[in-house]
């Protein structure tokens, strides 16, 4: 999961080992925008067929790394 | 007034639609299987009705096109162009102001398949650009001396209002046609459903449940000119029936947010700033006005943030306010001129249109209006447009002149200097954007932003400006990469990539440079082939000399890639040959 995010979100100057499992993705943690938060909604459809229905929903799901995976692996389609 | 729009094929049928409530947006996205529930306002043309046009039969002409001939047709007979052009021994001088953001796209994203695959007819790249849009249609119609296109995403046809008002007060035109026009395509159909902005119903401006807008197309035009040229014109045309004047354009305002490419601020500060200063500009105070067409869009951001400016602006005294995206969608670069086409109607025929999809009322939000009846005749009326990048425009018309509209530019001249100018060629220099740009901002520039940002940047630094007070770009093709990889997206069926799209617009790199330097005045982007460039220049100028501005970044940028060059060189026409190129230069006023 992490080196997709790096991946879809273009953290170039990042690694997986820079990316704490369990902290805050957006604000105070690793600084992401509600522009990334479209395009881990995107990831999420591509790569695991699992639509998400507005942006407000994504924000609950994408707390942490661990969370988005969480929710893939309980939701996903492929 | 010429317009076509899903709410009727001429300014009468869309009075008719309007003033009836006789239908909302019926059409359904017809482009993509997966997206075909969303509605969409198609205007009822069709494309083989509007290739009646003569000498266009068997030829590729993109819808974009299409619906501004049949626009034009309308403004260009109904306000007598052609008499009037020749009422003197000199004609007339005529300029077209279009606004297109997606110009020949439609077309493009049909045959790009075949394109990418070096099959396919490559004629489509004779108009795929913004300006080859508006060059095309000056050329059919054979009535313009001169042309130019602006393109500020959803508020471009407004600006070309403003930008048409200001070339006929500095003399540039006698009789200015400006307006809009815009197809839909797939490419922003699911460009907007990847900022998940779209409402999978009829969309409800500032209704407490709207979930997003729908997006629309069409074409608006109206004829400008100043009040002296009509009493002239109607002392020398008399046999041809007098031409009547239907509004002033008393106050226009722009203003950048300053604030994110594509969201607005929570208290709206960039329409708060535009409204003000058409507000000023009319000398009109809030309560003079009697009607406010709205942006609202339907999405939850836009609606929040402009009932938050237009409290600002108005008080206790709130007009009358609606949104008539419920009749028409959102027919982003074509919005500003159909709207404007909608408030000039209710001005000539006092009425109130009414905003059609408001059910229930949000708190939060401005209560728009459900009745069309108006007590008092309509006097001033405004009409808002915000586009991407921040870009917010209002204009006021009034029935009757107001005493600021009577003194055009006599104006003190500034002598214009240049401070600096900074050239980067290539893309070797790039990575020297870090000196400006931190990491995590830098790692979604698109090459062209990373240019831009780091041409105006150098050249500000280099003229000690911190922040300017105008920002005119240019840009021929805007991001020919973004769009290329879009396109491809498309062809191969997977969703958009939304930091793509977003920046696919060409006023991306306004808005950018607006908030890298905290700068919400006047902003703007010209794409016109190789004259883009000259256009801002000339615009820049003008608000030098009239004292307006002290200090104006004045930037053009343009990128090429391997497919687009070859594209270019099948469709017969030129290409530059660095990947990209950026230039930036800082002007001033003689002070």
């Amino acid at each position: 999961m992490k080196e997709q995010l790096i991946d879809v979100l273009n953290l170039e100057e990042m690694t997986p080992d820079d990316i704490d499992t369990d902290a805050p993705l957006f604000g105070d943690g690793l600084g992401l925008d509600s522009i990334d938060a479209l395009e881990i909604i995107v990831l999420l459809e591509k790569k695991y067929g699992i639509k998400l229905a507005n942006a407000a929903e994504g924000k609950a799901i994408f707390t942490s790394v661990r969370s988005i995976a969480d929710y893939v692996s309980k939701n996903r389609k492929k | 007034m010429g317009a076509v729009s899903a709410a009727g094929d001429c300014c009468y049928e869309i009075l008719k639609t309007i003033r009836n409530d006789l239908f909302g947006i019926q059409s359904y996205n017809y482009f993509s299987p997966e997206l075909k529930d969303l509605p969409v306002g198609k205007a009822w043309v069709t494309d083989s009705e509007l290739l009646g046009f003569p000498g266009l039969e068997g030829k590729p002409v993109s819808r974009t096109i299409l619906m501004a001939l049949c626009a034009l047709r309308e403004a260009i007979y109904a306000g007598k162009v052609d008499e009037q052009k020749y009422s003197k021994d000199d004609p007339l001088k005529v300029v077209l102001v279009n606004a297109t953001t997606v110009g020949g796209m439609d077309l493009t994203e049909r045959e790009f398949t075949q394109l990418r695959e070096g099959e396919g007819n490559a004629e489509c790249m004779c108009s795929h650009d913004c300006g080859a849009t508006t060059q095309a249609i000056a050329d059919y119609l054979g009535v313009f001396s001169d042309y130019t296109t602006v393109s500020t995403a959803c508020s471009s046809a407004a600006n070309a209002l403003l930008v048409g008002a200001e070339l006929l007060k500095s003399h540039q035109a006698d009789i200015v046609i400006a307006g809009g026009t815009e197809a839909l395509t797939k490419f922003h159909i699911c460009g907007f459903n990847s900022l998940m902005i779209l409402d999978h119903e009829p969309c409800r401006p500032f209704d407490k449940n709207r979930a997003g807008l729908n997006l629309g197309e069409g074409a608006a035009y109206v004829v400008m000119e100043r009040e002296e040229t009509v009493k002239e014109v109607n002392d020398d045309i008399g046999e041809f029936g007098k031409v009547s004047i239907i509004a002033y354009l008393t106050g226009y305002g722009n203003a950048c947010d300053a604030f994110h490419q594509t969201a607005t601020s929570d208290n709206g500060e960039g329409p708060f700033l535009a409204m003000t200063e058409a507000l000023r500009m009319a000398g009109l105070k809030p309560q003079q006005i009697d009607y406010v067409n709205a942006h609202g869009t339907g999405t939850l951001n836009n609606d929040l943030s402009e009932s938050a400016a237009l409290r600002r602006v108005f008080g206790e005294d709130m007009p009358a306010v609606s949104s008539t995206k419920g009749y028409t969608g959102h027919a982003t670069s074509a919005a500003g001129a159909i709207e404007a086409v909608i408030t000039l109607q209710a001005l000539k025929y006092d009425f109130f249109p009414i905003n059609r999809g408001w059910i229930v009322q949000d708190e939060g939000l401005i209560r728009p209006m459900m009745d069309d009846y108006a007590v008092e005749p309509l006097e001033h009326v405004m009409c808002n447009s915000f586009g991407f990048g921040g870009n917010d425009t209002s204009l006021i018309f009034s029935k009757h002149p107001v005493k600021t509209t009577a003194a055009t530019h006599e104006v003190p001249q500034f002598e214009v200097r240049e401070l600096a100018r900074v050239v980067i060629s290539g893309t070797e220099e790039l990575p020297s954007v870090s000196e400006f740009v931190r990491p995590m901002e830098a790692r979604r520039m698109s090459r062209l932003m990373k240019a831009a940002v780091l041409s105006s940047m150098r050249a500000l630094r280099e003229a000690g400006v911190d922040s300017p007070d105008a920002i005119i770009t240019a840009t021929a093709y805007g991001s020919v990469e973004l769009s290329e990889r879009l396109l491809n997206q498309l062809a191969d069926n997977e969703p958009l990539k939304p930091t793509w799209f977003m920046q696919s617009t060409h006023n991306t790199i306004a808005g950018e440079l607006a908030i890298r330097t905290h700068c919400h005045g006047y902003n703007i982007t010209y794409t016109q082939g190789s004259q883009s460039l000259d256009w801002a220049l000339r615009d820049a100028r003008r608000i030098l000399c009239q004292g307006s501005c002290k200090t104006v970044l004045v930037e053009c940028h343009d990128e090429t890639t391997p497919l687009f060059r070859q594209l270019m060189e099948r469709a017969g026409r030129e290409c530059q040959q660095e990947d990209v190129k950026s230039i930036a230069i800082i002007l001033s006023c003689g002070e």
